[in-house]
């Protein structure tokens, strides 16, 4: 625990977070009118008053975003469904393979995905529109779509063919927040008016002022928006704008905002209801509610760009192709590209 | 086959799709769905780099001579919290591994599956590995 605390201290430092420190005292005395109303919750705090929300959070689970349209509105699995799923997801992560199939992308021992459905055995994770399915397109979103390039015949003439997740450049928003196939952690660090949110996915930072200081200039854009923070009672909100759009998710643009609202329900639970809303791309805003373990260890340094292999190789095996279909022994297009990126 | 067993039977394919479907790489550009491979080997050495681990593998091959092959793994910080450090794989160690080749037909593969001597199955069974507790209590 003890290295883990001086841990916190070392990445707080590390990330310089020398601003905070003109703040602490206007900080600690709205902390202490905080502290008195807050001193009947549960809720841990930090010295400063503050729900503490520190730690290492992993929100693995096999609940998937969306609900299986099978489900219709029914929010919850049966108890013969839930032990059926999670046995498998189970004897995936422990046994042998029950299947060896294209699209295993990732070696099955590597991977780390979870074994629990979502808890109260949810069926999505998208908890409103009450279908649990991220709401339609609209007309614009739709005629965007239809304009965006088709990465399935992208000729990987370089790497600016392939998607920003897979150069490493970001893992973007709400990526970087949502249950994938491994790094599934953040790590929540605060000092008096500052909130720290690190994504193990391409280890991003956010620093997220809760001073109330105004927002960047809206022509200040960037790969992973601009956040700002509050409280509300023992809720740390967090809205971030001023996207770039250079990273969209399903469509989005720079549009997009995105309202979390992170609470700690207990010593051992951390809930983020995160609110995704573009009016230019989707009829409705929608919400996804996801719950957090504390976990163990540190948050390691995911330094995607070090060895980016894949890259390497992707690009080998477009030149191979190409050389192959000059000299008449294959088709030129490698063949189908299963691109599969912007999830 | 009643509807219930119906829902279940699709909502287990769903969740294996979309499982597969939250990759950081494309799988598709890289390697071949339609060239799985079996390679049994001994481990030359593991890079152990961001953003996936890399297992040299030198395959003996039907008329004695020996091909040096890549084999792609998990990227590191997954591996450690599963409880597979770098005295996990030692050089020298003999392996099945289990996987795809590359789509050019390069010596390189996406794996899918490890075999150690024994049988044991890498990383089968969380306990005993030392990984830490996974997950949720239920």
């Amino acid at each position: 625990m003890r290295s883990r605390v001086l841990g916190l201290v070392a990445i707080t430092l590390t990330l310089g977070l020398t601003g905070i420190v003109g703040t602490a005292q206007t900080q600690t005395q709205t902390a202490a009118v905080r502290s008195t109303t807050a001193a009947k919750s549960k809720v841990p705090r930090t010295p400063w008053g503050d729900p503490d929300l520190q730690g290492t959070w992993d929100y693995r689970t096999i609940t998937p975003l969306e609900r299986n349209r099978e489900l219709g509105t029914r929010e919850f699995y049966t108890e013969e469904e839930e032990k059926t799923l999670e046995g498998r997801a189970g004897r995936r992560m422990d046994g042998p393979p029950e299947e060896i199939r294209p699209g295993l992308t990732h070696a099955q021992y590597a991977t780390d995905p979870g074994r629990f459905i979502a808890d109260g055995n949810r069926t999505s994770l998208i908890v409103d529109p009450p279908d649990g399915r991220i709401p339609a397109l609209t007309a614009e979103g739709k005629a965007r779509q239809s304009r965006a390039p088709n990465r399935n015949n992208a000729v990987n003439a370089s790497w600016l063919d392939r998607g920003n997740q897979e150069r490493c450049i970001t893992y973007g928003l709400p990526s970087a927040s949502l249950p994938t196939l491994y790094n599934n952690n953040i790590q929540i660090v605060q000092a008096p008016g500052t909130a720290v949110i690190i994504h193990e996915m391409i280890h991003e930072a956010r620093v997220v002022p809760l001073d109330g200081r105004p927002r960047l200039n809206e022509n200040v854009r960037a790969w992973i928006g601009d956040s700002r923070g509050w409280w509300e009672g023992d809720t740390l909100v967090v809205e971030t704008t001023n996207f770039n759009g250079k990273n969209s998710y399903r469509g989005s643009t720079t549009g997009l905002r995105l309202t979390e609202r992170y609470t700690r329900v207990d010593e051992g639970r951390l809930e983020l209801r995160l609110t995704v809303s573009d009016p230019t791309t989707w009829e409705k805003p929608w919400t996804v509610l996801l719950p957090m373990r504390p976990t163990e260890g540190e948050l390691l340094e995911y330094a995607c760009h070090e060895a980016n292999l894949s890259m390497v190789n992707i690009l080998e095996v477009a030149r191979d192709a190409e050389k192959a279909a000059a000299e008449g022994k294959a088709p030129r297009n490698p063949g189908p590209v299963d691109d599969r990126q912007e999830r | 086959m009643d509807r219930a067993r119906v829902v279940l039977i699709t909502l287990i394919v769903a969740l294996s799709v979309s499982s597969s479907l939250r990759a950081h790489h494309s799988f598709a550009a890289e390697f071949d769905a339609n060239q799985p491979v079996t390679l049994k080997g001994t481990v030359v050495k593991m890079d152990w780099v961001n953003p996936h681990t890399w297992i040299h593998l030198d395959v003996k091959n039907p008329d004695g001579t020996v091909t040096r092959w890549m084999i792609e793994g998990g990227t590191p910080n997954t591996l450690v919290r599963r409880g597979f450090n770098k005295r996990s794989l030692e050089a020298g160690t003999e392996v099945t591994i289990e996987g795809y080749r590359a789509k050019n037909g390069a010596n390189r593969a996406n794996g899918a599956d490890m075999i150690l001597p024994g049988g044991k199955r890498l990383f089968m069974g969380s306990s005993g590995t030392g990984a830490p507790k996974e997950g949720p209590e239920k």
